[in-house]
């Protein structure tokens, strides 16, 4: 059940240039909140901005929960200006989060820039929910966009680096550094990034038989699966179900039923 | 302090407040259900159904704008069928007061839609969407064409409508026109009981890097705060020539914004996409309205349609 709050900010600094992390004081969402959910901020009263901003979980905590946003727009540079001790509307949490699967023995992150938003909570969830120790593939354009390298690392997960111009780690894309791990059957991939990443992603973990998790980011009005403003093609010959809600639907979906033909 | 009646009669339908939702911000009620009791509502409106489901236009469907969003989601909805099987049962149970907003191609479509409507108890009203701007291929000559535009085509549907139901009969009209009393008294005329102000203004958007349009239906529907007081001058000029009530809408994000509508001459207002941004808006519009009359001892809100001070 999704809550309206206001919520304290407790902590907000800047992680790498135009990378923010905010951590929000909100114990009604934090307790309901899981690994792939997200919550929608007001970004101010008044009418401008006019909609929330749809934001993931970065971190779960026991009263608080923190994200991690790339100032990218209007919205994202007013949020910026936030300071400590300020309050914000929350809803949430809102959507379907990562399925935690004890079965597979290989669990590997993909993100690509700010789509390493929802994976330190799904790495802890793993950690503490299967006793799974994913793989972290951490991409970016630069290696200065890099952000959670450390905080993977301090869970004991084993981190990839890569660039798409070298300055960190593998040169190239994530997708390719990925077919370099030795996927399986037994293999998850959890990824979130830009779509044609995604695709890539999508394409590799096909072809060595794994199964593949993407958290799909979309403009959105409502995030409670109302507005339909946020929906994507899927694979699914029934015309009433082939736009599928990123709000309410997902945001994680298995890649096999995104149509990817057109990313 | 006096005791204050929401309570309206709007062409037929009595509702226990004014204030309704718009058609396509409010789902089927559900979803929102999670943030107030709907069935405070003076009644909760349908997202546009037609006869077979439909998927809805290409993406990006949707865009923020100053004060409001442009959408072209192209009616994308589950259908009649589902509608009656999976979504009416819930707004029944909760004993919700119910208008079906509905989509066809042609006088046909909305003839039978009303009759599978009033067969089956599938609402206690009718909202005929006669204004949508985001069906047809925009590229095209007059492609953004609008069957409210033509006081012929709306008489056409409406009278069709009319012989086939005996619910409350209500139609959707556009502001994309240069007289609003043409289309209203054409309605009005051929039978309809309400007429519906507005729906959203055309708009688009373009992105000047790529020089591509921001909506993939390259025009949209705009809604929200920005066109309020487009729709309340609308509601004005269509309540200076009509006998029959008016829903009023556009722009609503609270109460004091509705008793403008009502000031105008509307009878029932409609909160639209301020829900997105504040699910319970349409609640705190029914309590803002019960506090104003409190205030201003009015004792039935209906004293107050069409009482702006000239």
């Amino acid at each position: 059940m999704p809550h309206l709050i206001d919520c304290e900010i407790v902590m907000h600094q800047e992680i790498a240039p135009e990378h923010f992390r905010l951590v929000l004081r909100g114990p009604e969402i934090a307790r309901e909140a899981k690994a792939g959910q997200f919550c929608m901020l007001e970004v101010q009263a008044g009418l401008y901005p006019f909609l929330r901003r749809p934001m993931c979980f970065e971190r779960i905590f026991p009263d608080s929960f923190a994200i991690v946003y790339r100032v990218q727009g209007e919205g994202t540079r007013l949020i910026a200006k936030m300071r400590v001790g300020q309050t914000v509307n929350v809803q949430g949490p809102l959507g379907k989060p990562f399925p935690l699967r004890r079965e597979f023995e290989h669990h590997v992150i993909v993100a690509g820039g700010i789509g390493v938003a929802p994976f330190p909570a799904l790495a802890e969830a793993l950690i503490r929910e299967c006793g799974a120790v994913p793989e972290v593939i951490v991409a970016a354009r630069t290696a200065d966009q890099l952000v959670c390298e450390q905080d993977f690392r301090q869970m004991g997960c084993k981190v990839h680096l890569a660039t798409d111009d070298g300055s960190a780690g593998y040169r190239g894309f994530a997708s390719d550094l990925l077919r370099e791990l030795g996927l399986q059957e037994n293999s998850v991939v959890y990824c979130c990034g830009p779509m044609a990443m995604m695709k890539a992603t999508h394409l590799v973990c096909e072809a060595a038989g794994a199964l593949c998790l993407a958290s799909l980011e979309a403009e959105m009005a409502c995030g409670d699966g109302v507005c339909l403003g946020c929906v994507v093609e899927a694979n699914v010959e029934v015309e009433a179900e082939r736009m599928v809600r990123v709000c309410t639907d997902g945001p994680v979906f298995d890649t096999r039923l995104i149509q990817w033909e057109s990313y | 302090m006096i005791t204050v009646n929401l309570e309206i009669t709007l062409g037929g339908l009595r509702m226990k407040n004014p204030v309704t939702v718009g058609s396509g911000t409010f789902a089927y009620g559900q979803e929102y259900d999670a943030y107030f009791d709907i069935a405070q509502l003076g009644a909760v409106t349908t997202k546009s159904l037609t006869l077979k489901p439909r998927a809805g236009n290409k993406t990006p469907r949707l865009v923020e704008t100053p004060a409001g969003m442009l959408n072209a989601i192209g009616l994308q909805n589950v259908g009649i069928d589902v509608y009656l099987r999976d979504k009416l049962p819930y707004l029944r149970e909760k004993r919700c007061t119910i208008i079906a907003n509905i989509y066809g191609h042609s006088p046909d479509e909305y003839v039978e839609l009303a009759r599978r409507i009033e067969a089956e108890a599938g609402a206690d009203a009718i909202e005929a969407n006669l204004s949508c701007p985001n069906v047809h291929d925009a590229r095209t000559a007059r492609g953004c064409a609008l069957v409210a535009q033509d006081p012929n085509r709306v008489a056409e549907y409406t009278r069709a409508l009319r012989e086939a139901t005996g619910l409350p009969l209500f139609i959707k009209l556009s502001p994309n026109v240069t007289d609003i009393a043409e289309p209203c008294l054409a309605a009005q005329e051929a039978g309809a009981d309400a007429v519906s102000l507005i729906n959203t203004l055309l708009g688009m958007g373009i992105n000047p890097e790529t020089r591509r349009p921001i909506l993939a239906n390259i025009v949209g529907g705009l809604s929200g705060p920005a066109i309020r007081p487009v729709a309340v001058k609308l509601v004005w000029d269509a309540a200076k020539v009509l006998r029959i009530p008016i829903i009023g809408m556009g722009g609503i994000t609270n109460a004091a914004d509705a008793l403008q509508f009502i000031l105008a001459g509307a009878t029932a207002v409609a909160v639209g996409s301020m829900s997105f941004r504040q699910p319970d808006t349409a609640l705190s519009v029914i309590r803002g309205l019960e506090d104003y009359c409190r205030r201003h001892g009015v004792a039935q809100i209906s004293e107050l349609v069409g009482a702006m001070r000239v």
